[in-house]
C-alpha cells in the first residue's frame, strides 16, 4: 500500500462506520424512551426504582449474578421462553410477552446477561404470591412455619433462603451460595423478623440466628421488583388482558421509533 | 504492487544473506527494545498464571459450587470477570502489545527511543489492571461485560495506554524507507482502534451514559471490536509477519491481503449484536451483525488462502520450528473460530445455543485457539533475539504445544457439545429448567480437565521463558527445533 492517508483514513473510516452503525443510529432511534401511561396519564410505566432496588441491582451485578441468568424474554416465534414455566410453581410461565427497550430505560447498569445457567429472571417479582404483594405485613409474623415457606415460593423470604443455600432447595442446582451476603449472630432475646428459616446442615446453632446484611435485603429487593408483565403499546401481549393502552406518548425522534422494535416486525406467525 | 515486488525486503533475504549492515542494525534494534518488550512479556506471563488459576476456579466451581463459596471475592460470579479481565487486559493486551512494538520497530526499521519510558507505560498498564481486578474481587464491578473494572482503574489504564501507544506511532514516524508492509496496516490500526473503543465505550457507559437496553449494545459492540480490531488485528499481523519470515519466502499476494484487510475491519467490527438475537431491540441492529458474520467469511477466506499459499510446500517446517507451529495452529483457529461464530449466529441455530455455554466455546477459540497461540509464537521468535540465547529444552515446548492444543481444542469440544444439549433443553418447556442443568455438568467435568492440560501448559511456558530471563538459555547460533534437523531445513531462517 502506498501512502499514509489512504491507510489512516480507512482505519478511521471504518471504525467510524461501526461506531455509527452500531451505537449511535439505534441511540436516535431508541435512545430517549419515555414511560407510557394511559390517557389520563395514570398507569405509569415503568416506573423508576426505589433507592433498594437500585443499590440490589448494583449487588447483582457486581456478584455476577448477570453472567447466569438473563433477564430478557424472546418472542413467541423466536423461541420458548414464553411457554416455560418457573421450575417451583409449575403454570407460572416465565413470561407473557416478549421485553422490549422501553422495559429497561431506567436500568443502569443494564443487565440483561447472555447466558442461562440459571434460569430468565425478567418476571422474578411477578412470580411472587399475590397475597405477599397486597399485604407485605405478613412476610414479618414472628415464625413463619418452615412448612409454609415450603409452600411459598418466590416470597422474599424463599429468596433469601434460596441465596443462603440453593441446595437446599433444589439438590441438584450449581448456584454458589452467598453466605457472604448473610451474618450469624446471637439470638439477643427475640429472634429477629428477618432471620432466615433454615433447616438440617444449614441451620445455625441454638442460640444463633441467620440474617440478611443489608446488600442482600437489596439484592432482594431487586429481584422482587423485576416484572415485566404490565402490557406495552409496541409489544403484543400473551394471554393476559390486553391493558387499555393507547400510548401517543410514543417518543419523539422518528415516527417509526416505537414501532422500530423488532416485536412488529415480520414474524411468521405460530 | 506486482506480485513479484512485494515488499517483503526482510523476509526474503535468508539471515545468512542479509548483509551484514542489516545485521547490525537488527541488532541496534532488538537491543533497543529488550527492556521494554522483555518486561511487557514477563507482566503478560506472570497475568497469564494468575488468570489460568482464577479460570480453574470458575469451571470446578461449575461443578463443585460450594468449593470456597463462602468468601466474598472467591465467589463465582466475581471470579468469572476477574478472569476474563486478566486474560484480556493483563495476559493478551501486554503479549499483544509486547510484540506489535517489537514488530513495528524491525519494519519500520528504526530503534525504539527512551525505552525506559515505554516501561513505566507498562508499569501503569500493570498498576490498571491490578486496580481493576482488585476492585472487581471486592465487589465492585461495573456490571458490563468486559468493561467491569471500575473507571478509577479505566482511567490509569487509558492513560498508561495512550504513553504505549504514543512510541509505536512515533516508530511509525520515524520508519525508514517508503513501503508499508502488511503487519503495519493491521498494526497501525489495532494501536489506533483500541483507544478509540475504549474511550468510545467508556464514554456512552459512564459519562454520558446511554440509555436502558442501549448500554448493553454499547458493551457487545466493544467486546467484539475489542476481540477483533484490537487483539484480533495484532494477531492477523503477527501472522502476516511470522510465516514468511520463518519460511523465508514472500507472503503470496499482496492483493489478497488487502482485501482481507479492508474487508476485515469493514466487516468484523460491525458484529457483535447476534448475541442479543431477538432481544429487546430493534431488529436491524441484529440482523445486521447477522450478515457482518457471514460476511467475515470473506477477509478469513482471504487471509486463510494467502497463509495456505505462501505456506504451500513448507509444511513440513512445522515439524521444526516452534514459532510456525503455534502461529500457523493460530491462523488456522481463526478460520475454525469465525466459521463456529457463523453457525451459533443463524437464527435457527442461535435459538438453542444462545445462551448456552456454546458461546463459551466461540470466546476461547477467539481469545485461546487463535490470538494467544499466535501470541506464543511471537514469543518463542523474539524472546531468544532479545536475551541472545536459544530456548533451552525442546521437549519443553513440545509440551507446552500439545498441552495448550489439546487442551483448548478438548474445551471447544465439551463446550459446543455440552452446550447444543444443553440449549435443546433449554428450548423443551416441557422439561424443567434444572434438566439443562444436569444436561451440562458431565460436559463442565470434562472441560475442567481440559483446564488442567492448559494450565500445565501455561506453567511449563512459564518456567521455560523464567529460564530465558534469567540467562539460562543455550548459548548457540543454531535456533531450538523441535526435532532434529536432518538436512535442507537448517537452510531456513528458523
Amino acid at each position: 500500500m502506498k501512502g499514509l492517508a489512504p491507510l489512516l483514513l480507512g482505519i478511521f473510516g471504518t471504525f467510524a462506520f461501526s461506531w455509527a452503525g452500531l451505537t449511535l443510529i439505534p441511540n436516535m432511534q431508541i435512545g430517549q424512551l419515555s414511560p407510557q401511561s394511559d390517557e389520563e396519564g395514570t398507569d405509569i410505566y415503568p416506573m423508576p426504582p426505589s433507592g433498594m432496588v437500585d443499590r440490589g441491582r448494583h449487588v447483582y451485578a457486581a456478584n455476577g449474578c448477570a453472567y447466569c441468568h438473563s433477564v430478557w424474554l424472546r418472542p413467541e416465534y423466536a423461541a420458548n421462553d414464553l411457554e416455560r414455566d418457573r421450575d417451583y410453581a409449575p403454570k407460572l410461565p416465565w413470561g407473557v410477552r416478549r421485553s422490549a427497550p422501553r422495559d429497561y430505560i431506567f436500568d443502569r447498569p443494564v443487565l440483561l446477561g447472555k447466558e442461562r445457567m440459571g434460569p430468565d429472571l425478567a418476571n422474578m417479582g411477578k412470580a411472587a404470591p399475590s397475597e405477599e404483594e397486597a399485604a407485605p405485613a405478613a412476610s414479618p409474623t414472628p415464625t413463619p412455619s418452615p412448612a409454609k415457606l415450603a409452600q411459598e415460593t418466590y416470597t422474599a423470604a424463599w429468596h433469601h433462603r434460596h441465596l443462603y443455600s440453593p441446595r437446599s432447595i433444589n439438590i441438584d442446582s450449581n448456584m454458589p451460595a452467598y453466605r457472604f451476603l448473610y451474618r450469624k449472630r446471637p439470638i439477643g432475646g427475640e429472634r429477629s423478623a428477618d432471620a432466615l428459616e433454615l433447616t438440617g446442615d444449614d441451620a445455625p446453632p441454638a442460640g444463633w440466628e441467620i440474617v440478611p446484611t443489608f446488600d442482600a435485603q437489596c439484592l432482594v429487593a431487586y429481584l422482587m421488583s423485576l416484572d415485566q408483565s404490565h402490557p406495552l403499546s409496541e409489544v403484543k401481549s400473551g394471554a393476559p388482558p390486553a391493558g387499555p393502552v393507547a400510548s401517543p406518548a410514543a417518543p419523539p425522534p422518528s415516527p417509526k421509533a416505537p414501532t422500530a422494535s423488532p416485536a412488529t416486525s415480520p414474524p411468521p406467525a405460530k | 504492487m506486482s506480485a513479484p515486488g512485494i515488499p517483503l525486503k526482510e523476509s526474503t533475504i535468508p539471515a545468512s544473506a542479509a548483509s551484514d549492515v542489516e545485521q547490525v542494525e537488527r541488532a541496534l534494534i532488538d537491543a533497543s527494545t529488550r527492556v521494554p518488550v522483555l518486561m511487557f512479556y514477563a507482566s503478560a506471563i506472570i497475568w497469564l498464571l494468575i488468570g489460568t488459576v482464577m479460570a480453574g476456579f470458575v469451571s470446578f466451581k461449575l461443578h463443585a459450587p460450594d468449593w470456597l463459596s463462602d468468601i466474598g471475592p472467591l465467589t463465582w460470579g466475581r471470579m468469572r470477570p476477574a478472569h476474563m479481565n486478566v486474560m484480556v487486559y493483563g495476559w493478551a493486551s501486554m503479549a499483544a502489545m509486547g510484540t506489535g512494538i517489537w514488530i513495528m520497530a524491525r519494519l519500520c526499521r528504526t530503534t525504539l527511543r527512551h525505552p525506559l519510558l515505554l516501561v513505566a507505560g507498562g508499569g501503569f498498564w500493570n498498576l490498571g489492571v491490578l486496580l481493576g481486578v482488585s476492585g472487581i474481587l471486592l465487589g465492585q464491578s461495573t456490571g458490563y461485560q468486559w468493561l467491569e473494572f471500575p473507571p478509577y482503574a479505566a482511567v490509569v489504564l487509558f492513560v498508561a495506554y495512550l504513553l504505549i501507544m504514543s512510541w509505536a506511532v512515533l516508530m511509525f514516524r520515524f520508519r525508514y524507507g517508503e513501503q508499508i508492509y502488511i503487519t503495519q496496516w493491521y498494526l497501525l490500526g489495532a494501536f489506533l482502534w483500541f483507544p478509540w473503543l475504549y474511550a468510545a465505550a467508556q464514554l456512552m457507559l459512564f459519562v454520558v451514559p446511554v440509555q436502558g437496553v442501549l448500554q448493553a449494545a454499547v458493551t457487545c459492540w466493544y467486546a467484539n471490536n475489542l476481540l477483533f480490531l484490537w487483539l484480533g488485528a495484532i494477531a492477523l499481523g503477527i501472522a502476516y509477519y511470522m510465516i514468511p519470515k520463518v519460511i523465508g519466502r514472500p507472503v503470496y499476494s499482496y492483493h489478497l491481503a488487502a482485501i482481507g484487510f479492508w474487508t476485515f475491519a469493514l466487516f468484523s467490527s460491525w458484529m457483535g449484536m447476534q448475541r442479543l438475537v431477538d432481544g429487546p431491540f430493534p431488529a436491524w441492529m441484529i440482523t445486521a451483525s447477522i450478515a457482518a458474520t457471514i460476511l467475515a467469511l470473506v477477509p478469513v477466506a482471504t487471509v486463510g488462502l494467502n497463509h495456505h499459499m505462501t505456506m504451500q510446500g513448507y509444511f513440513p517446517l512445522m515439524r521444526y520450528s516452534p514459532t510456525l507451529r503455534f502461529t500457523v495452529f493460530g491462523a488456522m483457529s481463526y478460520t475454525v473460530f469465525s466459521v463456529v461464530g457463523v453457525l451459533i449466529s443463524l437464527r435457527s441455530i442461535a435459538r438453542y445455543v444462545n445462551f448456552s455455554q456454546a458461546s463459551i466455546a466461540y470466546s476461547h477459540l477467539g481469545l485461546y485457539a487463535f490470538v494467544t497461540m499466535t501470541l506464543f509464537g511471537s514469543m518463542y521468535y523474539i524472546v531468544p533475539r532479545l536475551v541472545g540465547r536459544e530456548w533451552r529444552y525442546a521437549s519443553l515446548i513440545k509440551l507446552h504445544f500439545w498441552g495448550s492444543a489439546y487442551g483448548i481444542g478438548l474445551m471447544t469440544l465439551m463446550l459446543l457439545a455440552g452446550g447444543l444439549a444443553q440449549g435443546i433443553n433449554q428450548d423443551t418447556p416441557s422439561l424443567p429448567f434444572i434438566e439443562s442443568v444436569q444436561t451440562i455438568e458431565p460436559y463442565l467435568r470434562g472441560r475442567s480437565l481440559s483446564g488442567i492440560l492448559l494450565t500445565f501448559a501455561h506453567f511449563i511456558f512459564a518456567f521455560h521463558f523464567g529460564l530465558m530471563l534469567l540467562g539460562l538459555g543455550r548459548a548457540s547460533t543454531v535456533p531450538t527445533f523441535l526435532n532434529p534437523v536432518e538436512t535442507e531445513g537448517s537452510e531456513v531462517h528458523l
